[in-house]
């Protein structure tokens, strides 16, 4: 006869034996296949940027593994995404990668969007010296513990505000004050501090230059007090939620200010549909854009063309910085693999260090923090409905316009 | 009415600390990962047991001060304050927080106490947000790495995570079988009885509720240098505010192992749901909390067995009430 | 002129955080329960709404009512079917019930809806009133606000279901002797927190993007507005909101924005401290 006190011992055993036994590794080990880790903001606040990473790197996968597979020395490997969703939550983001390194055995790791996830996922891959490539993570604070194994895609924020702040002088020589406004958060934090050194060493003064906290829900107070100091370019960055707000709220108060920018605002669709009409005229950085175009390029597209034409064709959007430099960031490392002659973890690291390509994306070499060094990184505005580059001359295929 | 007999319980408690405990030589990184939030929800979750356990204040506070302990370890940490140091100093600080705070919000009974306790998560995490200069705000923290390989990490950093997994049940024993304990329930029963029958109640709540950050406040300073980088969204979470005091209903408020149970089940039962239903994990756990508030109201370990494998006879009702 | 164009920003903005909070005042003061789902509710309203006018071309305003219903349907059979069974639990048993709720609602919205932000454009321009610029859109929205909080009031006041809430209130036991069937009052007056919140997000849509990533701030709102004005009055909520609103625009214009929401939460608990009962707090529900 059971005694309750047996069956409860029993039943909670073998509850945990169940779950213990689902969370067993199942995965088969080849030597042949290239495993890349992927732990992605699926759920949550970064969804929709998770959901990007996903896409474009399902695109790229295919596309790899149509043609056969990597040529690495004189054998073919294939490659493996493996993708956890970490639900935008940071203790999780580290679990997972922690996950991805002793359980699925990747040998690779690929960075989820934002600066701050990206460091967390850092420390484990430092600690466990597994490369770890991130894509969209662009705040110099990420790569300053000069951690080894990690390297990031994106160019540093300060190329992108210079070059801003000059444009914006040569276009509108009467240009004298900027407004700045940023969310108190990573990325756009770092814009924001970031412009207020390029403008005032442009001779910009800048007269008004505050953070609002995450979860602000409107902007009112803000727009009213920068409206009051007749700034003639207001400079503001968040999310795709807060500028379109500010966009709205810039308008609704009777701001008049010739060059609104807002980062990185007009680089993502949401922005432009979202606000209709009242995007016209805004302007942006980015760190790519698909009128760029790079040929012969080494990787799995050739061109930004051959690129461009596949995404449209995938997903009948056009591709933004996002999908380009995570998938670059996917070529970069099989071209290490491919320069180190396998996947041992350390020599990829050495190849990784010594890259010098040009992908789709643009020209790829780290500097001594292991970030993309500069290039010239697009200036873009929203003239109409479309999104137009203003800078590099090489590519832009407009004049800046002022907002009347 | 126990379904364990206390021998027995403390039997399964030292077996299952064991399991925790061996995990770095049996298995994985990843599975010593998991051992390790066990242990850090189990302590956090036998912490908040004193205020809202054993005193029945509906306390949603645990998140402040883990983030506090977080930043506070991490702080110290920066300025060259050794390791160990840095967690005691974040222990100790986080203390006093929750005893000046509780001098105020004490005042304050269900309703009000539970909204005021997470109002002070928002105002902490706001406030170490836009204090840049101290905190670098929404940038974040990176915090020193803890030197060694990953192994020599994980084993270290679960070791001292049972540590305070551990510390925290003895106290747990020691309230419950103390003046302090017996104070509590008091209260929980009938605050103005236990008033008037000569219990200090202000100063029994205060001590309750210090107690019920005095752990996550190390656990908080922990958990910063294991993973080396915290911020404030992260930090200051609502979801682990809520999930605290959930883990120990499904265990047992109020209880000496319930917090253990609740908080080890919850965990896996997390991990399990989170890696085979990639979409649909949060739903499925505000599915298991629905489920738990109806079918197991008073936790695991006050199941009434019998009446699950019995037909219900009177006697059985009597031995439940 | 800056100042008062900074109050009239606060005036419009506080309309609109009444409007938010009004439904979880209700349910709390009637219910004894904190619902966890009221920000989900705002959003849901606010998604729909959008949906309404971006797929099938519904105008807005026309949208507002037939989302409210939906919510109220959603609101009462929520009630009746689970927090019904524990509404007489304590506070930490009902918080966590709707919590758990809110979870599988917001998974349930992330997936058939994502993150992304949405709003309803309607671009109305703006008024300028001797040199106080006010959008028609907040105009519009405020005035909305105003008329559902108003709506409320009368039918709490007027009505043999508001005056049947209001008993329950008061005294749920006596009501039930009264012949006032307990369970359905809750259940219609959940549903009521609903709709009021489905109808704030419709109002919302047309003035702020609208995204799940917002249901914890617009919770969080709702909890300092019902603290600020006082529980369970329909006029509390209106205080409450507005003072909110002109609170955090003053405060965001004179010591930045980056202080404006602490210095809100700040005020709420010392109101919670000081005078828990609010700015305007009386016992029943009207």
């Amino acid at each position: 006869m059971f005694k309750p006190s047996t069956k409860t011992a029993v039943t909670t055993a073998a509850a945990i034996a169940f779950v213990a036994a689902a969370a067993l590794p199942h995965a088969a080990f080849a030597a042949d296949v290239l495993r890349i880790g992927a732990p992605l903001a699926l759920t949550g606040g970064l969804a929709d940027e998770g959901k990007k990473q996903e896409a474009v790197w399902q695109l790229w996968l295919d596309k790899l593994n149509a043609a056969g597979g990597v040529k690495v020395g004189d054998k073919t490997m294939k490659v493996e995404i493996i993708k956890y969703d970490y639900q935008t939550d940071g203790k999780r983001a580290g679990q997972l990668a922690e996950k991805l390194i002793t359980d699925d055995k990747v040998d690779f790791l690929t960075a989820p969007f934002g600066s701050g996830h990206t460091k967390i996922i850092a420390a484990v891959t430092e600690r466990y010296q597994v490369p770890l490539l991130a894509c969209v993570a662009s705040s110099e604070s990420v790569y300053d513990q000069s951690f080894k194994y990690l390297f990031g895609t994106l160019a540093p924020n300060s190329g992108m505000t210079d070059a801003m702040a000059a444009l914006y002088k040569e276009k509108l020589p009467t240009l004298k004050k900027v407004a700045i406004y940023g969310r108190d958060d990573v990325f756009p934090k770092s814009m924001a501090t970031s412009m207020a050194t390029s403008a005032k060493a442009a001779g910009i003064e800048v007269v008004y230059n505050e953070l609002y906290a995450v979860g602000t829900m409107d902007h009112s107070a803000a727009i009213s007090a920068i409206k009051s100091t007749g700034a003639d370019w207001i400079y503001m960055t968040g999310y795709t939620q807060d500028l379109i707000l500010g966009r709205k709220q810039l308008n609704d108060l009777g701001v008049k200010a010739p060059i609104v920018t807002m980062v990185t605002g007009p680089a993502y669709r949401e922005f432009t549909d979202g606000l209709g009409d009242l995007a016209d005229g805004v302007t942006s950085s980015t760190w790519w854009h698909h009128a760029t175009a790079y040929t012969g390029a080494a990787g799995v597209w050739p061109s930004t063309e051959a690129f461009y034409k596949d995404f449209t064709a995938a997903f009948k959007s056009d591709p933004d910085y996002v999908h380009a430099s995570c998938a670059a960031a996917a070529d970069v490392l099989v071209n290490a693999v491919q320069k180190a002659g396998g996947t041992d973890k350390a020599k990829v690291r050495d190849a990784l260090e010594a890259t010098d390509m040009l992908t789709f994306y643009g020209p790829i070499k780290f500097g001594p923090n292991h970030m993309n060094l500069g290039r010239d990184m697009p200036i873009i505005q929203v003239q109409g409905k479309d999104i137009k580059v203003l800078y590099p001359a090489s590519i832009a295929n407009a004049e800046m316009k002022l907002i009347k | 009415m126990p379904t364990l007999s206390r021998p027995l319980r403390y039997a399964a408690l030292a077996g299952w600390f064991a399991l925790l405990a061996v995990t770095p030589f049996i298995a994985d990184n990843y599975t010593v990962r998991v051992a390790i939030t066990v242990a850090m929800y189990s302590a956090l979750a036998l912490s908040w047991n004193f205020i809202g356990g054993f005193a029945g204040y509906p306390s949603f506070s645990t998140a402040a001060f883990f983030g506090l302990g977080c930043y506070v370890g991490a702080l110290s940490q920066r300025h060259g304050v050794p390791l160990v140091l840095a967690w005691l100093l974040a222990t100790l600080f986080v203390t006093a927080f929750a005893a000046a705070l509780g001098t105020i919000i004490l005042r304050l009974k269900g309703h009000y106490f539970a909204i005021g306790s997470i109002a002070i998560v928002e105002v902490v995490r706001l406030v170490i947000s836009s204090w840049g200069s101290l905190t670098g705000g929404g940038d974040g923290l990176n915090v020193p790495l803890l030197s060694g390989g990953p192994d020599r990490v994980a084993s270290t950093v679960l070791y001292v995570m049972l540590g305070i997994m551990l510390l925290a049940f003895i106290a747990t024993l020691l309230v419950d079988r103390s003046r302090l304990g017996f104070g509590l329930r008091c209260i929980n029963q009938n605050e103005d009885a236990a008033d008037m029958v000569g219990i200090d109640t202000t100063r029994y709540k205060i001590l309750g509720y210090a107690l019920s950050a005095l752990f996550c406040g190390t656990v908080g300073a922990v958990y910063a240098s294991w993973v080396g980088y915290i911020d404030p969204t992260d930090s200051f979470s609502i979801l682990l505010t809520v999930k605290v005091p959930v883990m120990v209903l499904l265990g047992g408020a109020g209880t000496v192992f319930g917090p253990i149970v609740g908080a080890g089940l919850f965990v896996l039962l997390e991990e399990f749901f989170w890696a085979n239903f990639l979409e649909w994990n949060r739903a499925i756990l505000g599915g298991i909390i629905v489920f738990l508030i109806f079918f197991l109201p008073s936790g695991i370990l006050k199941l009434d067995y019998r009446r699950l494998f019995r037909r219900k006879s009177p006697a059985d009702r009597v031995e439940a009430a | 002129m800056d100042l008062l164009q900074i109050l009239v920003n606060g005036i419009v903005l506080g309309a609109l955080y009444a409007c938010i909070a009004v439904g979880f005042s209700l349910v709390w003061g009637v219910l004894n329960v904190i619902n966890m789902l009221h920000g989900s509710f705002i959003i849901l309203g606010g998604y729909l709404t959008f949906f309404a006018w971006f797929h099938l071309g519904v105008d807005p305003i026309l949208a507002l009512p037939a989302v409210a219903l939906l919510l109220y349907a959603l609101g009462y059979a929520l009630q009746y079917l689970f927090i019904n069974k524990v509404v007489t639990s304590p506070v930490l048993t009902t918080l966590t019930l709707t919590f758990g709720l809110d979870m599988i609602l917001y998974n349930l919205m992330t997936v058939y809806f994502t993150a992304t932000p949405r709003r309803v454009t309607l671009d109305m321009g703006s008024a300028d009133i001797l040199g106080v610029v006010m959008p028609m859109d907040r105009v519009l929205g405020m005035g909305l606000a105003f008329f559902l909080t108003g709506l409320l009031y009368l039918v709490m006041r007027g009505s043999t279901i508001g005056r049947a809430i209001v008993a329950v209130r008061m005294d749920r036991q006596a009501a039930a002797l009264m012949g006032i069937r307990v369970n359905n009052i809750y259940a219609i007056t959940f549903g009521i927190g609903a709709l009021m919140a489905g109808a704030a997000g419709a109002v919302f849509a047309m003035v702020f993007p609208v995204t799940t990533n917002l249901t914890g701030t617009f919770l969080g709102k709702a909890f300092v507005i019902c603290v600020i004005g006082g529980l369970g009055s329909v006029p509390g909520a209106l205080v409450g909101g507005i003072a909110l609103g002109v609170i955090e625009s003053f405060a965001g214009f004179l010591i930045g924005p980056q202080h404006a929401i602490t210095l809100g939460f700040v005020l709420m608990l010392v109101l919670l401290v000081v005078k828990p009962t609010g700015l305007i707090g009386v016992k029943g529900y009207e």
